[in-house]
């Protein structure tokens, strides 16, 4: 029988395979970041280890630095003795590090694609769920733990349970492919699947509906497969896929000939079995909102707000996570998605920050200004994809329209920098999770593409940004 | 092993419950419990005990990798989370540390059992007693591995045996 690319890339990683229980896999590159790799350096250092493979290894600080001006010191005390533990950490185990003034800082996600870190039929780890995005380039990239980060600095190796196949088969054409976007695929396939719907697999992404994307919009689907409860998201590399990472600053020298093994082993083959199946059909599919405080409680921006009684077909739980839900964003049935006022705008996170992103955003907002009650901020999702902007000009658009232009940074996606949500402010948000409290306090949070969180910004409110094209 | 239990009824309850993101900066692993689940019930650091257990629905432990979840609630002194169903990655961060049981139930736990019902879970027969409504319940067993990875105290400590 034939394989799914999950398990050629499994396959091909094994160090020590096991029936009965987790294999060993090998490690090909390990991303670190401020917030959940210092207990790993300091496990290391009390059993009087070494980094296996410090070349392996890269690092940069993004959870929890500043996005306003990078010349000014960090306040928070605590952020800054967790980023100067990164420099040192750095400095001494021999780990190349994007810091806090580089120009390749940025998130991880993003950056290890922008560097031509992240390659097809390669592993990836790294302690953040949001791993998973590096899947857009056919690689098995998925978030571990703190303790399993000292292990991969360890041992360049992870004991990992194998996941299921799952093949997701995204099929036909959006009707505008600028007002309905890979954000409102990706949360159509978890409202429908369920933020457990992927429980113990790795996705992979196939059909027209996926193959039609850019790279920076496949990033965007394998980066929220984490909110289907999925071990990770993979697509098959392509052409699309060989010309994003050919000429990039770590693409390997002898590219050509990789492309070409690439081409020949990473896909899945016909015969090949996957555990699970779904189909999305995106014809008639319509930009999504989320309503409730998880990523699976989404509707179409054309819908009201539901009912809790719409979910008590499902159990107990449903309809009483719906209740709780309402109550948390202070909505109640009923109200149109478009009725929806807003305080805030967040255009960034490793979801939608890429440049991609921000020249659909920016096409919305030209020529137009944010509504006067509400702030709206964009942050690069690197530096480099800043540098990018600028120069096209995209900063200038947003700025004459009244957003605030920032340095790059996970910032409100989850609120642990100076960027969060005031308690009750409502937010469009273009991050991954809208659960309670994650961008502030209190704050609440409606997940939405960047074309929509612009024109949510610029009326003051949801609409149906179709109509504005 | 002998607990309380505290029962959050509802499915999907996130790391950013568990552990909000602003204390992820937080190193002492006392002052981060005294944080723990505040996103969902801020009287929780004042009701836990030592031994406690805490049970609830489907997915539990959804979103972001943090370590500092099971850790947070290991040290708040939880011993155990039962649960429907968990997400992935903070049943091995919880087996990994060995820092707290990540029990599977089925629905009549689930169901049956009430906030502050003594419990008593045996691992090695898989079964659950609730010594207040004298009832017997299933739990899913532990995979060998990981029952072995929790004896020895953690995958570090497992693989150097």
């Amino acid at each position: 029988m034939g394989k799914t690319l999950f398990e050629k890339i499994w396959d091909t990683h094994l160090v020590v395979e096991k029936n009965d229980g987790p294999s060993l896999i090998y490690i090909d590159r390990h991303l670190i970041h401020e917030v959940t790799s210092p207990q790993a350096f300091d496990g290391l250092r009390i059993n009087n280890r070494r980094v296996r493979r410090p070349d392996l290894t890269i690092a940069t600080m993004d959870h929890n630095v500043p996005t306003n001006d990078r010349s000014l010191p960090i306040l928070d005390q605590t952020s800054a003795i967790q980023i100067q533990a990164l420099e040192k950490n750095c400095s001494d185990f021999g780990i190349q590090l994007f810091d806090i003034s580089s120009p390749n800082q940025g998130i991880v996600h993003v950056i290890g694609p922008q560097l031509g870190i992240t390659l097809p039929g390669t592993t990836i780890v790294c302690g953040d769920s949001h791993t998973s995005t590096h899947g857009a380039f056919g690689t098995l990239a998925f978030g571990i733990g703190t303790s399993e980060v000292e292990h991969v600095l360890a041992s360049q190796t992870l004991w990992l349970d194998k996941p299921k196949p799952f093949e997701i088969k995204v099929e036909g054409k959006r009707k505008d492919t600028h007002a309905v976007t890979a954000k409102d695929i990706i949360l159509s396939i978890i409202k429908k699947i369920g933020t457990a719907g992927g429980m113990g697999t790795v996705i992979e992404y196939r059909g027209d509906g996926i193959s039609d994307l850019s790279m920076e919009q496949r990033m965007t689907i394998c980066n929220m497969s984490i909110e289907a409860g999925a071990r990770a998201g993979l697509i098959a590399p392509d052409e699309k896929t060989f010309d994003y990472l050919r000429g990039r600053k770590y693409t390997p020298k002898n590219y050509e000939t990789l492309v070409d093994y690439w081409k020949e082993n990473l896909k899945t083959d016909k015969d090949a079995k996957f555990e699970k199946n779904f189909i999305l059909h995106i014809d008639n599919i319509a930009p999504q909102v989320s309503w409730g405080t998880n990523p699976g409680m989404t509707c179409d921006v054309t819908e009201s707000i539901p009912s809790p009684e719409d979910f008590s077909k499902g159990d107990h739980n449903q309809k009483k996570g719906a209740e709780k839900a309402l109550e948390y964003m202070d909505l109640k049935p009923g109200i149109p998605i478009t009725e929806i006022k807003i305080d805030r705008v967040f255009i960034g996170s490793c979801t939608n920050a890429r440049l991609e992103d921000l020249i659909e955003a920016s096409r919305i907002i030209k020529g137009r200004k944010v509504s006067p009650h509400v702030r709206a901020m964009v942050v690069p999702g690197s530096q480099m994809v800043k540098k990018q902007a600028e120069e096209l000009g995209i900063d200038k658009i947003f700025t004459n329209a009244n957003f605030e232009w920032r340095e790059s940074g996970c910032s409100m996606c989850l609120g642990m920098n100076p960027d969060i949500l005031s308690p009750g402010e409502r937010c469009a948000s273009t991050s991954n999770r809208n659960f309670e409290g994650r961008q502030g306090t209190g704050g609440r949070t409606h997940l939405v593409s960047p074309v929509m969180a612009a024109a949510a910004a610029i009326e003051g409110h949801f609409v149906d940004v179709r109509k504005w094209m | 092993m002998k607990g309380n239990v505290i029962k959050y009824e509802r499915d999907n309850i996130d790391t950013d419950v568990i552990i909000p993101g602003q204390y992820l900066k937080i190193h002492d692993y006392v002052e981060l419990a005294s944080h723990a689940m505040e996103g969902l019930d801020p009287n929780f650091h004042s009701k836990v005990k030592e031994g406690d257990f805490i049970l609830s629905g489907r997915n539990f432990g959804c979103g972001s990798s943090r370590e500092h979840a099971p850790i947070a609630l290991a040290h708040s002194g939880i011993k155990a989370v039962l649960a429907l169903s968990f997400a992935r990655i903070f049943y091995r961060n919880a087996v990994d540390g060995a820092f707290l049981l990540p029990i599977e139930i089925e629905m009549d736990a689930y169901t049956n059992i009430s906030e502050g019902d003594e419990i008593d879970i045996d691992v090695s027969n898989n079964t659950i007693k609730n010594l207040s409504k004298n009832q017997t319940y299933k739990m899913k067993p532990f995979s060998k591995i990981i029952g072995e990875i929790i004896k020895s105290g953690g995958l570090f400590k497992y693989k150097l045996n």
